[in-house]
């Protein structure tokens, strides 16, 4: 019985984690619509133009490896990272420390991106993918410190024991705001979308990419953006509904995680409506800042408050 | 003058937001290759020929800055062949204005794309006048002769004896002018003025 | 270089304009002494100077040699009263059908004072050219608002600027062969030779990487070729080649077309600012045959004119807002403006490319129920623009892109000649709808409005000033309603004079289109020349982009409003047979294998 239920809350998390990202696009382009007056596409059209990427050929500019495996990669890692967050009170994948391989994969996706401009001869994803290195290099050493004070808070590096286990202080709070902060940057909205920015690098890194390898790009950008806000939800609310103990009240707290996620996705485009792009110069700059507030709310949580 | 008022009218009451069926404020894009869209009144769309009314003159062609209209003359069928080619118009309506039938017809068609460019075209054939003297075709249409005599004040025909001469070729008639010539030997000047004349007239309307 | 001595020995020029009473050659003192500045200039250049005339209304012309040209420009350009005179731009003439030269004019708007209407005017240096040796001294040396101005009649005509600093092919595509010329009289327009292309781009400096913008890039709506030198992501240089949208407007205008249908090409050069080509154009043909335009007509013009510059501005400030991803604000900018196509469709029966003119007054008349809808659009438009700046300057990502970004300052506008609003955001005061407004095409003298000028000379002070602008525009539309006199709206024109010229001039929303028609026979139009505002904004853009960052180059580039086929105006299609050349695959394959290294 236990394991059935588990494997039903797994599946039920794989599908969720496989399906719901493009329609979390479709959300964000009805909204974005909706405040710009215009009419928007319908729900599924980020799943019809994957599907429409899925079934063209890809040019291949080069004859490297890497160009047509960092796609793949790309989606295996962000898939993995989905897999590793908890699904009502059930954890699909679990290694221990999954703290770390959730960091770990997450930066791959953007790695993977980075990596697979570099393979070509072209200024545009060269300078795409070094934007998108100067993004990661100084966000990952923010989300490293948060997620050090949450493992402090915690006293654990499991994913699912954090979650339960955090208490509520002062430094929580704080790391909670900059964590939505890192996360969304992380994610790659505007106005931090500046390693992909159109007009500007044309693409940046994906600039040579089509057909199927450029919808595979495009899903594991998708997946990532939904496991970190789901990651983030399940931070939000796992902590503070005490035990989980019957199924029934697992699919309650997976319900509201799923609503939670698809409520946060129209703020989220809200937001990236209403910015416009910034320079890489700012962002840094930005990211630095936090950093020595993330310093700050570590000394913080090690002292206790 | 009663039909322009209902027209002036109609102008009035035209409202792209009703034409459109706009209820609320927003959303302002509309499914557009879904549904119609209605111009107002005044939109300068693709013109259309009215083969009826057309009489052949060229007065349009000569206005098209783009050559989207095109004359060309069959003599050897004995047509004329007035061509209008969407894809080259540019819209701008002087074609209607110049017409002096008023069979260029304004319309506000302005959905014109196509995967067959057959469809872009509009064609309207004239048979030419011929001569009744040597069977040749003239360079005018039957319409436009006719469109003369209707025009033309009575006088002006008697004047030139337009009436003996307006259906002949230019060979035709300087044959006939060399034998007038040789009948007024002396007399030049009337002769010639006729001929001059004639092809004036012709040439134009 | 010959000099003048042996220009003399053939030199046989006939003016014809004294046979029509217009050349004021026998009475040059009354002449010089109609306007500020001309007896100084005459006074100043003597010996050089062989003839002057006025050829309408305040467009005053000096036949000087050439040697002298730098000088003369400089006099002007640089004059120390006058602080805002520019050079406008030159033409290039083939006259050797006429009396055996070429002819090279620069011209100058001077600016006595501003909005100073009765003082302000042109001064046409005109400089004959050997039919065997048509060189100058180039200008572009010591001013660089004539960098392209040379390049442009060294390729179409081929005069030879001597000293020129950047002789290189400005508008002829790479292959095109050296030496043929299309703007000479003898070149048929249906001719289209080709042979290897040449490509000369300029040296890479040291240490740098390229970054090609363009020929087609997604941050520019048009083909421009921005070659970028950055390092890091700091743009260090730029060379840019544009004209790949050149159509030989000019040309087909000059060999085919009677005046008005000139007329519906030239408001075809541009698919924004059209009506502004539209209303130069037939300007100057109104100027040089001596008619004035009914009231009504010329109210008519003003009204579409600034309808023209409201939605123009509008959107221009949504590509501003989409070029640094702000695309609600750019939704909203298009939004605001699509009321006022609506309501153009409405006054002239096309959203775009109006067809309202006709050389002598306009076609249709703005019947009096449509002012009513006139003034609501006009409202709407005042309240919406209100709220979009409310919330667009509040923006702060979008300030922070704009602020302090693509400076221009004062000076380099100056020796560029930059224009319209790009130059009142530096600080210059210029504009011909008020410096020019007497005897145009256009009711500007007679409305109120202010010239919003700017110091800062960044992209946000450029977005200030449209805004600015289009306030003035809407209220200069509410003033032009209210006072639309009747009358006629057009008189007939009929015979046009012959090898007359004239300029014709409105200030689009980019700056200053200037229209130089010279007659020939039989109604056609012997010489048209177009010079749209980017192409004296377009130059200075490098200077702007130096020292910023890659990702500002796409909204500087758009800051100037950049409108590449106006500039190009100028691909030969056969009219008549409408044939053009079409690669097939393999031809394809086969070049672009051929000239994979070039590109
Ligand atoms: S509308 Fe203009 S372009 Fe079209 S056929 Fe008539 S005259 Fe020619
Ligand atoms: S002007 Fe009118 S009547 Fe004459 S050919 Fe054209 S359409 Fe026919």
């Amino acid at each position: 019985m236990e394991t059935a239920v588990k494997l039903g809350f797994s599946l039920a998390g794989i599908i969720i984690m496989l399906f719901l990202p493009p329609y979390l696009d479709g959300i964000a382009r009805r909204v974005k619509a909706r405040l710009q007056y215009r009419r928007g596409p319908p729900l599924s059209q980020t799943w019809y133009d994957l599907r429409k990427l899925f079934g063209m050929p890809s040019v291949k500019p080069t004859k490297k490896a890497l160009f047509t495996w960092a796609p793949y990669i790309a989606l295996a890692s962000a898939i993995s990272a989905a897999l590793l967050l908890p699904y009502g009170n059930v954890v699909p994948v679990d290694f221990g420390y999954n703290l770390v391989v959730f960091f770990y994969v997450v930066l791959m996706v953007s790695v993977f991106l980075m990596l697979a401009g570099l393979t070509v001869q072209n200024a545009f994803s060269h300078l795409g993918s070094a934007r998108e290195m100067q993004v990661i290099l100084t966000v990952e050493p923010l989300i490293a410190i948060l997620y050090g004070v949450l493992a402090y808070n915690s006293g654990s590096l499991d994913l699912y024991t954090i979650m339960t286990g955090l208490h509520l202080t002062p430094s929580l709070v704080l790391t909670y705001i900059l964590l939505a902060y890192a996360l969304y940057v992380e994610s790659g909205f505007v106005p931090f979308d500046i390693a992909e920015a159109e007009q500007e690098v044309i693409g940046g890194p994906l600039s040579e990419y089509s057909g199927r390898l450029l919808g595979v790009f495009y899903y594991a950008i998708y997946i990532k953006r939904f496991a970190l806000l789901w990651f983030f939800i399940s931070l939000l609310t796992l902590p503070w509904i005490g035990p989980i103990g019957t199924p029934e009240k697992a699919a309650l707290v997976l319900a509201l995680q799923f609503v939670l996620t698809v409520a946060f996705y129209p703020i989220i485009a809200a937001l990236e409506a209403t910015n416009a792009r910034l320079r890489i110069d700012h962002v840094v700059k930005m990211n630095t800042r936090a950093f020595f507030a993330g310093l700050i709310i570590l000394a913080m949580a090690f002292m206790g408050w | 003058m009663a039909e322009s008022a209902s027209y002036t009218e109609k102008l009035k009451r035209w409202d792209r937001f009703k034409a459109e069926k706009f209820s609320k404020k927003a959303p302002v894009t509309t499914p557009y290759p879904f549904i119609d869209i209605e111009k107002p009144p005044e939109y300068r769309g693709i013109p259309h020929i009215n083969p009826e009314k057309c009489i052949g003159c060229g007065a349009c062609v000569n206005a098209c800055p783009p050559d989207a209209l095109i004359m060309e003359w069959d003599k050897e069928h004995g047509v004329k062949r007035l061509t209008y080619n969407a894809a080259r118009c540019i819209r701008c309506a002087r074609c209607i204005e110049v017409c002096p039938t008023g069979a260029m017809e304004p319309t506000t068609r302005f959905e014109v794309a196509t995967d067959n460019k057959e469809d872009l075209v509009e064609v309207v054939e004239h048979k030419l006048a011929y001569c009744e003297e040597c069977g040749e075709y003239l360079d005018f249409t039957e319409r436009q002769i006719e469109y003369v005599r209707n025009i033309l004040p009575k006088d002006v025909f008697d004047a030139y004896a337009l009436e003996d001469r307006i259906k002949l070729t230019q060979e035709e008639k300087m044959r006939r002018t060399v034998i007038k010539l040789r009948e007024t030997e002396g007399n030049v000047y009337p002769a010639f003025m006729l001929v001059r004349e004639t092809k004036d007239d012709g040439g134009e309307e | 270089m010959v000099n003048t001595k042996d220009l003399e020995a053939h030199f046989e020029f006939e003016c014809k304009a004294c046979e029509n009473g217009r050349c004021a050659k026998a009475d040059v003192n009354s002449i010089l002494s109609e306007r500020k500045g001309l007896r100084d200039f005459y006074e100043a250049f003597k010996e050089h100077i062989k003839g002057c005339k006025r050829m309408t209304y305040g467009q005053y012309q000096f036949v000087i040699d050439r040697e002298v040209l730098p000088e003369a420009v400089l006099w002007w350009h640089n004059h120390p009263e006058f602080k805002e005179t520019h050079l406008s731009t030159a033409v290039g003439t083939d006259e050797r059908p006429l009396n055996g030269h070429f002819v090279y004019m620069p011209f100058l708007n001077v600016q006595v004072e501003f909005a100073n209407e009765p003082e302000n005017y042109w001064v046409f240096l005109r400089t004959y050219l050997l039919a065997d040796d048509p060189s100058f001294p180039s200008v572009a040396e010591k001013l660089p608002a004539a960098l392209w101005i040379e390049r442009e009649v060294k390729d179409l005509l081929g005069f030879k600027p001597v000293n020129h600093p950047d002789p290189r092919r400005l508008i002829l595509p790479e292959d095109w062969p050296e030496g043929v010329y299309p703007l000479r009289k003898d070149m048929d327009y249906r001719h289209s030779p080709i042979t290897e292309p040449k490509v000369e781009f300029k040296e890479k400096p040291e240490d740098t990487t390229l970054v090609p913008m363009g020929p087609a890039h997604m941050g520019i709506e048009e083909p421009a070729h921005f070659r970028l030198f950055v390092k890091g992501e700091e743009i260090v240089d730029v060379d840019y080649r544009g004209f790949y949208s050149h159509r030989g407007i000019e040309k087909t205008g000059e060999g085919r077309l009677t005046y008005n249908q000139v007329l519906f090409l030239a408001e075809r050069i541009c698919g924004i600012c059209g009506y502004q080509h539209s209303v130069s154009y037939a300007m100057a043909v109104e100027r040089l045959a001596d008619v004035d335009i009914p009231d009504r007509a010329r109210y008519i013009r003003t009204l579409l004119l600034e309808l023209e510059r409201i939605h123009n501005h509008l959107l221009w400030v949504g590509i501003a807002a989409h070029m640094v991803g702000y695309d609600t604000g750019f939704m909203h900018a298009w939004r605001i403006r699509e009321p006022v196509m609506w309501l153009v469709e409405r006054l002239t029966g096309n959203r775009k490319q109006y067809g309202m003119n006709i050389v002598g007054g306009v076609r249709r008349d703005i019947l009096d129920y449509r002012k009513e809808e006139i003034l609501k659009v006009v409202k709407q438009i005042r309240e919406g623009t209100k709220t979009f700046l409310d919330v667009a300057l509040n923006t702060n990502t979008f300030i922070k892109r704009a602020e302090g970004v693509g400076i221009l300052p004062y000076k380099v506008a100056k020796a560029y000649s930059v224009l319209g609003p790009t130059a009142r955001a530096s600080g210059r005061k210029i504009d011909v709808r008020k410096d020019q407004a007497v005897k145009t095409a256009t009711a500007y003298n007679e409305i109120d409005f202010k010239v919003p000028v700017y110091k800062e000379g960044d992209v946000l002070a450029r977005v200030l000033v449209r805004m600015d602008e289009l306030f003035e525009s809407l209220w200069m539309v509410e003033q032009l309603i209210d006072q639309m006199p009747g009358g006629d709206i057009m008189v007939p024109i009929g015979k046009l004079p012959e090898y007359e010229e004239a300029l014709g001039f409105t200030e689009a929303h980019r700056g200053e289109v200037v229209h130089y028609v010279m007659t020939g026979e039989k109604n056609k139009v012997y010489r048209w020349k177009v010079r749209a505002p980017t192409y004296n904004n377009l130059p200075a853009v490098p200077e702007m982009l130096k020292g910023y960052h890659v990702a500002d180059a796409p909204l500087i580039i758009a800051s100037i409003d950049p409108c590449y086929s106006c500039t190009e105006r100028v691909q030969f299609v056969d009219v008549n047979t409408g044939k053009v050349k079409v690669l097939t695959e393999a031809e394809f394959n086969e070049l672009s294998i051929k000239y994979k290294g070039v590109f």
